[in-house]
C-alpha cells in the first residue's frame, strides 16, 4: 500500500515537474521571439544611425525584459496575445505591455532617448503583438481543421457513426 | 491480422475471433464488442432505465455522483466514474478531464483553444472542454485510428 502511494506520489511529482517545464519552455520560447523582434528593430536603428555596433548591455536588458514580460503575460495578463478574440480587456493589456517595453527602452537609452525613434518603436511593438495574435489564431484554425479531419476519419472507422446533421 | 466476412442466410450474427493469444489489437476489438452489447442502468426521476453506451454523449462526476448525459436527458448512474470508465473502455469513449468521459462518436465539431485546450461541440450543441492535460492523448486517440 505504502509502495503504491509512493508510486502515485512519484507520478504526481513527475507530472508537476513536467507541467512546470512545459510552462517554462513556453515562456522562454515567446521571450526569444519578442527579443528577436526588438533586436531587429534595434539593429535597423543602429544601422540608420550609421553604426555597425550594438551594445551588449542593451541586448542583456532586452532579453531580461522579454523574459520578465513572458512571466507577466502568463501569470497576470492571462496570455492575452494567444486569446481567441480581442476585446477591451486584451487591448488594455496590449497597451500596458507596449507601455512597459517603451518605458524600459527610453530608460535604458536604447534609442538614445529620441522621442520619434521611441514612438516608432512603440508602434513596432504594437504591430508585433498584433502579428503574434494573428499567428496564434491562424495556427489554431489550422489545428482545428486537422482535428476535425481526424475526427471524421475516427467516426467513419466502422461505417458512418458521425452525428447526423438535422436540416429544418 | 487478416479478417474474413462470411455471409449467412439464417441464424444470429456472430463474431468469432481466432488467435494463439490475444494481441493488443484483438483486446481492443473485444472491449469494443463488449461495450456494444453492454447495457447500463441509470436513474431518472426515480425510474430505473436501461441505457446503451451509444445513447450516452458524456459522463460527468459531480459531488461524488455520476451522471450520464444523453441527447436531451440526464441519468444518475449507479457506477462511479472509474467503474464507468472500465465498462465503457472501448475505442470511442475518452477521459477528457478529471471528472468527465466523452463519447467521441457523439462529437460534432472540435475547436482548438489557447493554452492547448480543445473544445468539443456535441451533437446536441453542448460544449465540452478537453483540458490541456488530456488534449495530447485525445489527439493521439484520433490519430491512432488514422494510422491504422
Amino acid at each position: 500500500m505504502k509502495k503504491r502511494e509512493e508510486e502515485v506520489q512519484g507520478q504526481v511529482k513527475m507530472s508537476l515537474l513536467e507541467r512546470y517545464l512545459a510552462v517554462e519552455i513556453g515562456i522562454e520560447f515567446k521571450a526569444c521571439l519578442y527579443f528577436f523582434c526588438i533586436l531587429f528593430f534595434y539593429s535597423m536603428y543602429r544601422l540608420l544611425c550609421g553604426s555597425m555596433e550594438a551594445s551588449i548591455l542593451h541586448m542583456g536588458e532586452m532579453i531580461f525584459l522579454t523574459y520578465g514580460m513572458g512571466y507577466i503575460q502568463k501569470y497576470i495578463l492571462d496570455n492575452f496575445d494567444e486569446a481567441d478574440r480581442w476585446g477591451l480587456r486584451e487591448i488594455g493589456f496590449l497597451l500596458l505591455c507596449v507601455g512597459i517595453y517603451t518605458a524600459v527602452s527610453y530608460w535604458g537609452g536604447w534609442f538614445d532617448r529620441r522621442i520619434p525613434a521611441t514612438a516608432f518603436y512603440a508602434s513596432f511593438m504594437t504591430l508585433a503583438y498584433i502579428c503574434g495574435f494573428l499567428v496564434y489564431k491562424v495556427k489554431r484554425t489550422l489545428d482545428a481543421k486537422q482535428l476535425n479531419e481526424d475526427l471524421r476519419v475516427f467516426q467513419g472507422r466502422d461505417g458512418s457513426q458521425a452525428p447526423k446533421q438535422e436540416h429544418t | 491480422m487478416k479478417y474474413t466476412i462470411e455471409h449467412i442466410s439464417q441464424g444470429e450474427n456472430e463474431v468469432i475471433l481466432r488467435c494463439h493469444s490475444p494481441s493488443a489489437e484483438m483486446e481492443q476489438l473485444i472491449r469494443f464488442l463488449e461495450s456494444q452489447n453492454r447495457k447500463l442502468i441509470g436513474n431518472k426521476d426515480g425510474i430505473r432505465t436501461i441505457l446503451e453506451p451509444s445513447q450516452i454523449l458524456y459522463v460527468e462526476s459531480v459531488e461524488g455522483k455520476t451522471f450520464a448525459y444523453a441527447e436531451s436527458e440526464v441519468f444518475q448512474m449507479e457506477y462511479s466514474l472509474a467503474q464507468l470508465g472500465q465498462l465503457l473502455g472501448a475505442v470511442n469513449f475518452f477521459r477528457c478531464s478529471k471528472s468527465m468521459i466523452l463519447n467521441i462518436d457523439k462529437v460534432r465539431e472540435l475547436r482548438s483553444l489557447a493554452s492547448n485546450r480543445i473544445e468539443a461541440t456535441m451533437c446536441n450543441g453542448e460544449r465540452i472542454m478537453i483540458s490541456r492535460t488530456y488534449a495530447s492523448d485525445f489527439r493521439k486517440r484520433l490519430k491512432g485510428v488514422r494510422q491504422q
